[in-house]
């Protein structure tokens, strides 16, 4: 396009980067949070603050619980305008029902699948959901949102706009153009190797971004690459949804096929029959499993067509020691107890899927691992962050003289995404400790007012950003930056004390009882709050320094 | 940066050819490249999962070469014309084997 290549793709680069840089930003930091998803939720729903718990009994705990559960009003509603007249009040055809638990999780998530009558659709099927203490079979209330688990890991890849899955298309695009900014920021610079070892802090504020920003992305590139390729093959069924539009006839006679081949029934007999023992079968398939030398817990448990004769149960082996999130399925016909199938080991496409998807979602045990992610997440929101310093620094004097608000808007935008994300994301969890528990009459539910307590302060953030980013459409700091950094360390000092008020878990308690979930969230936000002073009071020096070295400068240039 | 050089129209037709031809051609791709592995007697989820990594991967390449690229005229003619004839014979390939 340019003259040369190299030209070219500092382009790509630069605009590109810019335009997606922001959604990516957000896409790193809530993806580094939702490393620890499930201590989050500890932190934010303290009635789940015990110890990791093996999937229950089946037959005397879980049973009883699915024969329960009803869709809550958001899946009817989300499912009215799907059927022709109105929904029934109560779903008693159930396609299915399931557990899925990680050695991280103390409660336990159930969801059932229930057929809906009169849908337009006849494949369409509505869901309900509870989460139990697996120990007593409690249920948390349905208006708990798990914030870590439930919200920040959804916003990482959806950014919670579900309408037409179009949060899915903008995060998508920008994992792409990720890949693009990796691929041209290597061809604009030659001398990579180089770059690793290249910050130089005192030199001026342009140069030191651009050591920064190369620094960041040199030093987590292959991690960088990974995550955003991964986190595109994760989702490739909705980006390319060939087998359900296209090549769906073939998508159909495969499923014919296998259920030919494994012997799994595909539809219900529409007879009804009873359900044996499902812990037994548990019993079987960990024997099984042991015989092969790899014993393990259950990790995923599935009934399909339950309560008719083609009813049959799947059972499958956490992946707490193996990359795949699952694995071992082993299946058995529900009326009988009787072992249809023990699902052969992958091809090996299966398992290059099974290692590109589960090292990026990352279910298995490895905690020194699960901190190197959180590093390179907040690497990758240093090396964007950099990148729009950058580019507000190599341009904001042209555009004062020229009058233009471009840099200016940069650096709002920049300040929205950046230190206002993380006080949107302190403002829910300090929402999350203050909010009664249960909302009045009228009000929202808990959950919703925690979502919009989130959207709220970020809508806040992002206006103080274009209030106080005036300075520099005349070239000079925004005061913004430090601004917001004052308050990332109020908010992430109020937090963990709101946690001790509320709570009674301080952090000699939770340390001294060796509770990391907890400790380590407060921990983090401590710690964010110490850098974010720290880069308030290094903001405020700047300021200081430039007024007084500037000043004779400015009175030298008018006179 | 020597942006001066660049034509709004092209900067247009670039970005169209990269992000929607770009999508079209891997669209094609992964539908003729499913189709014939499953011809070939590939499971249908592994040929699934395999064009999609390796479609992820031309549709990077795609992007770049968008940009890179001296005759855009030619980008545009590659990829629209490789998405229809690829598509099209996905769609052969599966009416002969359902």
């Amino acid at each position: 396009m340019l003259q040369n290549f190299r030209q070219s793709m500092a382009w790509v680069h630069t605009w590109f980067g810019l335009a997606l840089g922001f959604v990516l930003v957000v896409v790193f930091f809530f993806g580094s949070l939702s490393v620890f998803d499930r201590e989050i939720d500890r932190w934010a729903i303290p009635a789940s603050r015990f110890e990791p718990q093996p999937m229950p009994s089946f037959d005397k705990l879980m049973r009883p619980i699915f024969e329960d559960m009803q869709p809550l009003p958001d899946a009817r509603a989300f499912t009215a305008p799907l059927v022709n007249g109105p929904l029934p009040d109560h779903f008693d055809k159930v396609k299915s029902w399931g557990a899925y638990t990680t050695h991280r999780d103390p409660v336990l998530t159930m969801f059932a699948g229930y057929e809906v009558p009169n849908a337009k659709d006849p494949e369409t099927m509505i869901f309900a959901q509870r989460t139990v203490d697996p120990r007593t079979g409690a249920a948390l209330p349905d208006d708990r949102l798990k914030v870590g688990s439930g919200f920040f890991y959804p916003l990482h890849y959806s950014l919670t706009f579900y309408w037409k899955n179009v949060g899915y298309w903008i995060v998508g695009f920008a994992a792409l153009m990720m890949l693009v900014a990796l691929v041209t920021g290597v061809v604009m610079h030659r001398k990579i190797f180089r770059e690793l070892f290249t910050f130089r802090p005192r030199k001026t504020t342009q140069r030191s971004m651009l050591d920064l920003h190369n620094l960041t992305g040199v030093v987590a590139l292959p991690f960088h690459f990974f995550f955003a390729f991964t986190g595109l093959v994760i989702f490739a069924g909705i980006y390319f949804p060939i087998g359900h539009t296209q090549l769906v006839a073939l998508h159909d006679q495969h499923e014919i096929h296998e259920a030919l081949e494994t012997g799994l029934p595909h539809d219900p007999a529409g007879v009804p029959a009873k359900m044996a023992s499902v812990d037994a079968m548990v019993k079987e398939a960990q024997r099984r499993w042991a015989e092969k030398g790899m014993a393990g817990d259950v990790g995923f448990l599935q009934v399909q067509h339950v309560g008719d004769a083609n009813g049959y149960v799947s059972i499958y082996r956490a992946g707490t020691d193996r990359i795949a999130l699952t694995g071992e399925g082993i299946h058995f016909k529900a009326s009988t107890g009787v072992v249809m199938r023990e699902d052969p080991p992958p091809t090996a496409v299966g398992r290059i899927n099974e290692f590109l998807t589960g090292l990026h979602l990352q279910h298995f045990r490895h905690w020194l691992l699960r901190w190197l992610y959180v590093l390179g997440g907040l690497l990758g929101c240093a090396c964007i962050a950099t990148g729009f310093l950058f580019f507000v620094e190599k341009r904001k004097r042209q555009h004062a003289k020229q009058g233009s608000s471009g840099a200016r808007v940069v650096d709002a935008l920049g300040v929205t995404t950046l230190t206002g994300m993380m006080i949107a994301a302190l403002g829910m969890l300090i929402a999350n400790r203050l909010l009664p528990d249960v909302m009045p009459d009228g009000w929202p539910l808990r959950g919703d007012m925690e979502k919009y307590c989130f959207w709220g302060t970020w809508v806040m953030a992002m206006a103080h950003a274009f209030w106080r980013t005036a300075p520099v459409a005349e070239g000079r700091i925004a005061p913004a930056w430090r601004e917001q950094c004052l308050a990332i360390a109020v908010l992430g000092v109020a937090a963990p004390v709101l946690n001790w008020v509320t709570t009674g878990d301080h952090l000699l308690r939770t340390i001294g009882n060796g509770y990391w979930p907890v400790a380590g969230a407060d921990l983090f936000m401590l710690t964010g709050a110490a850098l974010a002073l720290l880069a308030a009071r290094k903001l405020q020096l700047r300021a200081e320094s430039k007024i007084t070295v500037n000043t004779p400068a400015m009175e030298a240039g008018h006179a | 940066m020597a942006t001066a050089s660049i034509s709004r129209s092209d900067i247009v037709s670039r970005t169209l050819a990269a992000v929607f031809g770009g999508y079209a051609f891997t669209w094609g791709l992964i539908a003729f490249g499913m189709a014939a592995m499953v011809a070939a007697d590939m499971e249908f989820h592994d040929a699934e999962h395999l064009t999609a990594i390796i479609g992820f991967l031309v549709f990077l390449t795609i992007f770049l070469t968008a940009f890179a690229a001296r005759n855009i005229v030619r980008v545009w003619l590659v990829l629209v014309g490789g998405a229809v004839v690829m598509a099209s014979a996905a769609e052969l390939i599966k009416n002969l084997i359902t």
